[in-house]
């Protein structure tokens, strides 16, 4: 015989909806085929090598000076154009501007003598050139997003192109503040640490390495991720927006060993770029070389790149217009949102005829 | 509006993995965060690169006697294939300015073009210009001939003046001369 119990009151409900409707996501979300990414129309310009250079047609032409996108080595560009509405590239064509993007591509063994040198001389420096004869403009803007930004900046202060603006987003310049362990930044400095023969056995810097140096970095251990997933899997759009954040986080490129080998001995043990001793070739990267407009972002909720390592550039540089802006957002949330076209925006406008 | 709490656990759970997360990542840091653990990380990689090395150079070994490409031949195919874009790359580079040296060209011959365009209508407008003046030369030449007939004609008529004059004179003193002669007559 039924009978009630008086606890009725405290036992939660099952609301069986929303639970079919987070376990259908989620199980979709764990096996269905990777999301779509890069959905914006482009065309390719040039290609050397694995690097091609992408060109982003503005919806309505509103502005003359082209801009020109450099991302990090150390993953692949596809965050600035991830998923429609919240996509960087998208948001800033459909404001009139000119996109062109250097996609760096995934280095293979055959690449292992590829440093920062070659990287900027043969790869960048020809990239703006073309850049330049195909928009068929006087001047060109450069936008630099995390390592890409050190790129962008070091390219910058050797460059003979016509460089109008330089934005730099979650930009390490300085590399002595490390948001890793301090005994381990220590050790590296001191010599305790050398990963040069390591480096070049391998040749070039498996993904998995890159990735483990990121988990060993932040966090080794992770996986709030998927639980996270698993509270608001009921709402298709964050599926929809974790899955595609997802196949980007663990997207991870090899890095080409002299490049790898510069970032850790010339940027990150000798700090060179800030003193103004960083040699591209026969050139000396001196940031005071830098005359172009300058625009800084950072995030304040960057758990990657600290404020302090983007702020001297600002004093390095020699540019009469310089702007620095924090915001609240992370290191990847301000592409991975699309707020980063809209900050731009609000100042390249009126700096770019 | 129900009052009853709606079965979610999931939230909470996810709470609690944070705070499992970040203690267990404290503890590595903790752990992990001395000289000693970076100099058995350096000894670890440096043994993990020599037994690397090692293998590497015994397979390349290997494959050289069974005659089989490695990834060092890659490697130069890989190189030669960029040297390849490299020059096209130049020549591409070099046919671009040629391009632009040739516009330049046209530019200038186009501006050649304009200025002779320019320098043959100036040179028919003066060609004009030196008929009219030499028409008008003729013209004045004949006015100076007229005037300078006229002038002639004017210094005959001034003789003929003085000479007028002269007989003037003459007829009157004549007449003056008369009417003595009457005045004398009547008298007598």
């Amino acid at each position: 015989m039924a009978t009630e119990t008086p606890l009725k009151e405290f036992i939660p409900e099952l609301d069986y909806e929303k639970e079919m409707k987070r376990w259908t996501h989620l199980f979709k979300a764990l096996n269905d085929p990777e999301p779509w990414v890069g959905h914006s129309p482009r065309n390719e310009v040039w290609q050397k090598n694995k690097s091609i250079l992408w060109y982003y047609p503005a919806k309505q032409k509103k502005y003359k000076i082209p801009l020109f996108f450099v991302y990090s080595l150390f993953n692949k560009p596809y965050i600035l154009d991830i998923a429609p509405k919240t996509s960087v590239i998208e948001g800033l064509t459909n404001m009139g501007y000119e996109v062109y993007l250097l996609d760096w591509g995934s280095p293979g063994y055959e690449d292992k003598k590829i440093g920062l040198d070659t990287y900027i001389e043969k790869y960048l420096t020809t990239a703006v050139k073309r850049a330049l004869r195909h928009s068929g403009a006087d001047e060109i803007t450069l936008v630099g997003y995390c390592l890409g930004g050190t790129i962008a900046s070091i390219y910058a202060s050797i460059a003979e192109e016509p460089i109008k603006n330089l934005i730099v987003a979650t930009v390490p310049i300085d590399f002595q503040p490390f948001m890793g362990p301090d005994k381990w930044a220590v050790g590296m400095r001191e010599g305790d640490m050398n990963i040069d023969h390591f480096i070049d056995v391998y040749g070039v810097v498996p993904p998995q390495l890159v990735d483990g140096m990121f988990r060993a970095i932040g966090a080794p251990v992770y996986f709030t991720n998927y639980t996270m997933l698993l509270s608001r899997a009921h709402d298709q759009r964050y599926v929809d927006k974790w899955r595609r954040m997802n196949k980007w986080t663990l997207d991870q490129v090899p890095f080409a060993g002299e490049a790898y080998k510069q970032l850790a001995n010339d940027l990150f043990k000798e700090n060179k770029l800030i003193k103004g001793e960083l040699m591209i070739g026969n050139k000396k990267a001196d940031l005071t070389n830098i005359k172009a407009n300058l625009f800084v972002v950072s995030g304040s909720k960057d758990n990657l790149i600290l404020e302090e390592q983007s702020k001297p550039i600002m004093e390095l540089v020699s540019s009469v217009d310089k702007t620095y802006i924090v915001v609240e957002t992370g290191h990847v949330g301000l592409a991975l949102s699309g707020l980063f076209a809209k900050i731009v925006d609000q100042w390249v406008s009126s700096r770019s005829n | 509006m129900s009052d009853k709490i709606s079965f979610d656990p999931y939230e909470t759970l996810h709470k609690f993995s944070l705070l499992w997360e970040k203690q267990v990542n404290d503890f590595i840091y903790l752990w992990t965060n001395n000289k000693e653990f970076v100099k058995m990380t350096n000894l670890g990689t440096d043994i993990h690169a020599r037994y690397l090395e090692t293998f590497k150079k015994n397979q390349e070994a290997l494959a050289s006697v069974l005659n089989l490409p490695t990834k060092s031949d890659v490697i130069n195919v890989a190189n030669l294939t960029i040297q390849t874009e490299e020059k096209i790359e130049v020549l591409e580079e070099q046919m671009w300015n040629l391009q632009d040296s040739m516009k330049l060209q046209g530019k200038d011959i186009e501006s050649v073009v304009e200025v002779s365009k320019e320098i043959i209508k100036l040179t028919k407008q003066l060609k004009s210009e030196l008929v009219k003046t030499k028409k008008e030369l003729t013209d004045s030449k004949n006015l100076q001939l007229e005037l300078q007939e006229m002038k002639f004609e004017l210094v005959k008529l001034n003789n003929f003046k003085a000479e007028f004059e002269s007989l003037r004179g003459l007829i009157e003193k004549g007449n003056d001369a008369d009417r003595e002669l009457t005045e004398a007559g009547s008298r007598k």
